[in-house]
């Protein structure tokens, strides 16, 4: 799978790195970068919580295929 | 708690006082086992709305602004002649709260640099003294009225100090703050002649008047920071700009209204609600007060708990099926925190206070597009004052029974008498 987050809509708010610690990392400017492309498959449930618990509702994932 | 038989055509969330006498979670508890999507009668002048109370319906609504759009208003009440709207004092589309993408997340860039968690955790030390100073004017008497004393006033010195605004002016934040979103509330339509306290007029008048206070007090501070520019959010209003133009007036003194409002009524709320919860849960408190760095999580559960702003409203632009209902374009869904944070289906045991739960994914600050701007700042106010009234004030507790705010949009406390050993 592949992971995005959307700078304009994320404000640092670091739930997608506690949720999935190795895709995510929150930098100094306030900003989540996705750390893996594509992001293994042994992250899915991470990645998948950091979806649903992002506060501004900014990151996206896409499957492989598509 | 007086038990009441709830039939759904009964049910009408228009009615302040089910708030007032603490008795919205039974209703709640009722719409999300029987008809978690309910259609709430229209009232004497307002329309009728989709009572939404299950968190799943929340999130998708939350996660589509394009489809629930928020520039139709955002509070349950939405007048039946539209002519009884005044566009001027609305303020629909026209503070970030009210307004809807693309501009939305233009506007909020502006200012969201001091609200991410980093900025914010930068004020920590600011934050200390000032709870301090607010706890030092209370330390000898041994007693207080909470809400007045101490709950109010952390939040109204941050955002008024951020606004740039002199202590002189703060009691007067306070008063219009109370004015306009307590304005069902008969203590504050202090504006309305006294055989129209406790009506809807009397709603009416203390809201419009509290409006135009606030914006002629903003106006004159307006003026002065184009003068006199200061490090402040409204010297960096007047000089941002979203696509290549400044903002005009009118859009700066709608910020400022929100940022005032958001600012002080919510967390005030959250410290009051959070002091009282825990004092009815005395042995989660213990558990707190032998082992504070419990204090996160027990953040997160007072928040959830007190759900400080019971719902936001948004108008569908298209026809859209929830759980089965279809909800028609142009009808208007209201979202109840309070509900969605006590859902069965997310939180086990949502009934219970319990300071270590975990996960604890409350949307107290909402989600998504208008999640709460200034979240970080709650949250930090509420550790900070926790653990300062707790080093101090450790045997605080209530003198008596609180006052809840008359209105069906703030779970507000009004008053709230405590008493704790004097400091020496």
């Amino acid at each position: 799978m592949r992971v995005f987050v959307d700078p304009d809509l994320c404000e640092g708010h670091s739930k997608c790195e506690k949720s999935a610690p190795a895709v995510f990392e929150v930098r100094d400017d306030d900003l989540s970068y996705v750390l893996l492309d594509p992001v293994p498959e042994e992250h899915r449930e991470g990645v998948e919580r950091a979806v649903r618990v992002c506060p501004r509702g900014a990151i996206a994932m896409t499957e492989d295929n598509e | 708690m007086t038990q009441v038989t709830l039939k759904p055509e009964d049910i009408n969330l228009n009615d302040p006082e089910i708030f007032e006498r603490n008795q919205a979670h039974q209703v709640f508890d009722y719409l999300r086992n029987n008809e978690p999507i309910h259609w709430n009668p229209e009232g004497e002048r307002n329309v009728g709305y989709w009572n939404i109370t299950k968190y799943e319906d929340v999130m998708f609504i939350s996660r589509n602004p394009e489809l629930f759009i928020s520039s139709k208003g955002i509070t349950s009440f939405y007048p039946k002649d539209e002519s009884e709207l005044d566009e001027q004092m609305s303020g629909n589309g026209k503070m970030l709260i009210t307004m809807d993408p693309p501009r939305h997340v233009r506007l909020r860039r502006l200012v969201n640099k001091g609200f991410t968690p980093r900025a914010v955790n930068a004020m920590e030390d600011h934050i200390r003294e000032i709870t301090n100073q607010v706890l030092d004017d209370v330390a000898k008497k041994g007693r207080c009225d909470f809400v007045l004393d101490v709950a109010s006033q952390l939040p109204l010195a941050v955002i008024c100090g951020m606004m740039g605004l002199e202590k002189k002016d703060w009691p007067y934040m306070f008063e219009l703050t109370n004015k306009v979103l307590g304005q069902g509330d008969p203590e504050y339509q202090t504006d309305a002649p006294e055989e129209l306290r406790g009506t809807p007029e009397g709603a009416r008048i203390a809201g419009q008047m509290g409006t135009m206070q606030m914006f002629g007090f903003f106006a004159q501070q307006l003026q002065d920071r184009k003068e006199h520019r200061k490090d402040d959010l409204i010297s960096l209003l007047v000089d941002s700009e979203v696509d290549g133009q400044h903002l005009t007036d009118e859009d700066i003194l709608w910020f400022c209204f929100l940022l005032i409002l958001a600012g002080n009524e919510t967390t005030r709320n959250a410290i009051s609600g959070g002091l009282l919860a825990l004092s009815e849960h005395p042995d989660q408190r213990q558990q707190l007060q032998n082992d504070m760095s419990m204090l996160p999580t027990a953040i997160e559960e007072i928040l959830r708990w007190v759900s400080p702003v019971t719902h936001m409203a948004r108008v569908a632009t298209q026809d859209v099926e929830i759980r089965g209902t279809t909800i028609k374009e142009g009808q208007r869904v209201v979202m109840w925190y309070p509900s969605v944070n006590r859902d069965e289906d997310i939180f086990p045991n949502p009934h219970t206070f319990d300071i270590t739960r975990q996960p604890n994914d409350h949307l107290a600050f909402g989600i998504g597009e208008h999640f709460c701007l200034g979240a970080g700042f709650a949250r930090l106010e509420l550790k900070v004052m926790f653990e300062e009234l707790f080093r101090r004030f450790p045997d605080i507790e209530k003198d008596g029974e609180p006052e809840r705010l008359r209105s069906t949009f703030i779970g507000g406390i009004k008053h709230m008498p405590v008493k704790f050993t004097p400091e020496a």
